[in-house]
């Protein structure tokens, strides 16, 4: 409880949401009994949110998906009638919603709906779920790494980028009004930037973080080159420093089958997780001086202060007070 | 981490572990360490751990006479400072950029290093480096297990509170022989728990 505590005195911005959510928290845990005494800290942000557990289109009616959200051990199970029904192992209530073709769940009290896509709802962009990839690695980490430019030309050459086309010119990044971050600008040179490009070319990014542990980006289509492709990236936080990724992809149409935009973004993916599997220290350090970032990094700096303002403290190592005071 | 005493030599690798463009990676006292052979020779024993993202180097490989790390491929020289950064090219690198180094010497076939090491590395006697073996019991255990192994000068390295590793000079050359005497030593210690 002492760190719990401590939560609540770093997030003055709305005492009495923080308050109300620690009271429900303690009430879970409480009915949840001894075996879920070591929960006693979990950051009312990431409990009282809503997070993706599972792609209806991999629930299988005769296996149940077992997978586990914020410490606390789910099952996911789908009847027949393709009924879905999520269960925390240890009977604690949660909340559960369908969206985006996954499944989300909400451990604490929502104070808001599961994240609204616009582009979700264009007739002309099916929605494509690429396929959970357990990382372990914290959620914030997950993030911070789908947010970075500079890494485009190595981990992922010959696809996203290539050498000697590294330099990230200077894009901008700034605040959303509802909460989180936006980087504009951003253009990277890519060889194969989706599986429809049939040459190099320069791309054009958004970046979004509109939830702690949600991103997504917009890059033009190597076809439709006056519209963005947008990929959504939902972390699904598992402990502070394991995590799976939900990658969704809304993308135009460019002739490219489902299985192989799967196919393209999961050897994406993949090129990451070794990166991220070796990061240290493994929660990400908010600390202005913990790191050495450049200019290349903005938006990591970014979100990084962006998550200290809000007072997250699931997955990363809290800045000392002063800092996140200044942020 | 263990309590690693300040002033001592630890061997933590062999020469023959810094294959040309690897980074070996190894743990002493719990601290992960990336230790590799430039170009030119000079041995590197660094924290494991790049100062811009937090990746371990010992992801990286050997560019010549400088480590590049796998995520970002900035480039660092064998001082630590950092060389050159890909994605802002023409930028004069600060100098405050570095990995952080470790002090280094090499003797006996072994690279050795240590939290303020103070005189000269031990003198071993001459003879041929055998394969490392990890034994899962704390350092001084195993310390004490090695006195009277004959036509064996061992070394210890903690890895971390209760893991070691075993490096052996084998006096007589016999590395076959060396291999099985610390595999019978490790079968008993770690089967007496």
């Amino acid at each position: 409880m002492a760190r719990f505590a401590r939560t609540i005195a770093h997030t003055p911005g709305c005492p009495k949401k923080r308050n109300r959510a620690a009271a429900k928290t303690r009430w879970t845990l409480r009915r949840g009994g001894l075996a879920t005494a070591a929960m006693t800290a979990i950051d009312p942000i990431v409990w009282n949110d809503w997070h993706p557990v599972a792609a209806r289109c991999t629930l299988d009616p005769a296996r149940a998906h077992t997978t586990v959200l914020l410490n606390q051990p789910l099952t996911i199970a789908i009847d027949g009638a393709g009924t879905i029904t999520a269960r925390r192992d240890d009977g604690g209530a949660l909340h559960q919603d369908e969206r985006y073709g996954l499944v989300w769940v909400c451990l604490g009290t929502p104070d808001r709906p599961v994240l609204v896509i616009a582009e979700a709802d264009e007739p002309d962009r099916p929605a494509v779920v690429v396929g959970a990839v357990a990382v372990r690695a914290a959620g914030p980490r997950v993030i911070e790494n789908f947010l970075d430019l500079g890494h485009l030309g190595y981990v992922h050459a010959g696809y996203l980028g290539d050498d000697p086309h590294t330099r990230v010119l200077p894009y901008s990044v700034a605040a959303l009004p509802q909460g989180g971050i936006i980087a504009t600008g951003c253009r990277m040179y890519q060889p194969q930037a989706s599986p429809a490009a049939t040459e190099g070319f320069d791309v054009e990014y958004v970046y979004k973080v509109e939830r702690a542990l949600i991103t997504c980006l917009y890059k033009s289509n190597p076809l439709h080159r006056d519209r963005f492709d947008v990929i959504y990236l939902f972390v699904q936080p598992v402990t502070e420093t394991t995590s799976v990724a939900h990658p969704l992809l809304l993308c135009l149409p460019d002739g490219t089958t489902p299985q192989g935009l799967r196919a393209f973004q999961q050897t994406i993916f993949l090129q990451d997780k070794p990166i991220l599997e070796n990061q240290r220290p493994a929660r990400l350090p908010l600390a202005d001086g913990a790191d050495t970032p450049i200019a290349a990094d903005k938006s990591s700096v970014a979100y990084r202060r962006w998550l200290s303002a809000i007072g997250l403290t699931w997955g990363v190592i809290p800045a000392p007070a002063k800092a996140a005071r200044a942020a | 981490m263990t309590n690693l005493a300040t002033g001592v030599w630890y061997a933590i690798a062999a020469d023959h572990d810094l294959v040309d463009g690897h980074v070996y990676r190894t743990v002493l006292g719990g601290h992960e360490l990336a230790v590799w052979r430039a170009q030119s020779g000079t041995v590197q024993v660094w924290d494991d751990r790049c100062p811009h993202r937090g990746v371990r180097f010992s992801l990286g490989e050997v560019v010549g006479d400088d480590l590049r790390c796998q995520y970002h491929a900035w480039r660092f020289g064998p001082t630590g400072a950092c060389t050159f950064i890909p994605a802002q090219p023409q930028m004069k690198v600060p100098g405050t950029i570095r990995a952080r180094t470790w002090p280094v010497a090499q003797s006996g076939g072994l690279v050795w290093t240590g939290i303020d090491p103070a005189g000269p590395v031990p003198d071993l006697p001459p003879g041929t480096v055998a394969r490392a073996i990890p034994i899962a019991r704390p350092a001084a255990e195993v310390a004490a297990a090695l006195v009277a192994l004959e036509g064996l000068a061992p070394v210890v390295q903690p890895l971390d509170a209760g893991t070691t590793m075993v490096r052996a000079i084998a006096t007589d050359g016999d590395v076959p022989r060396a291999d099985r005497v610390l595999v019978a030593l490790r079968r008993r210690l770690e089967s007496a728990v």
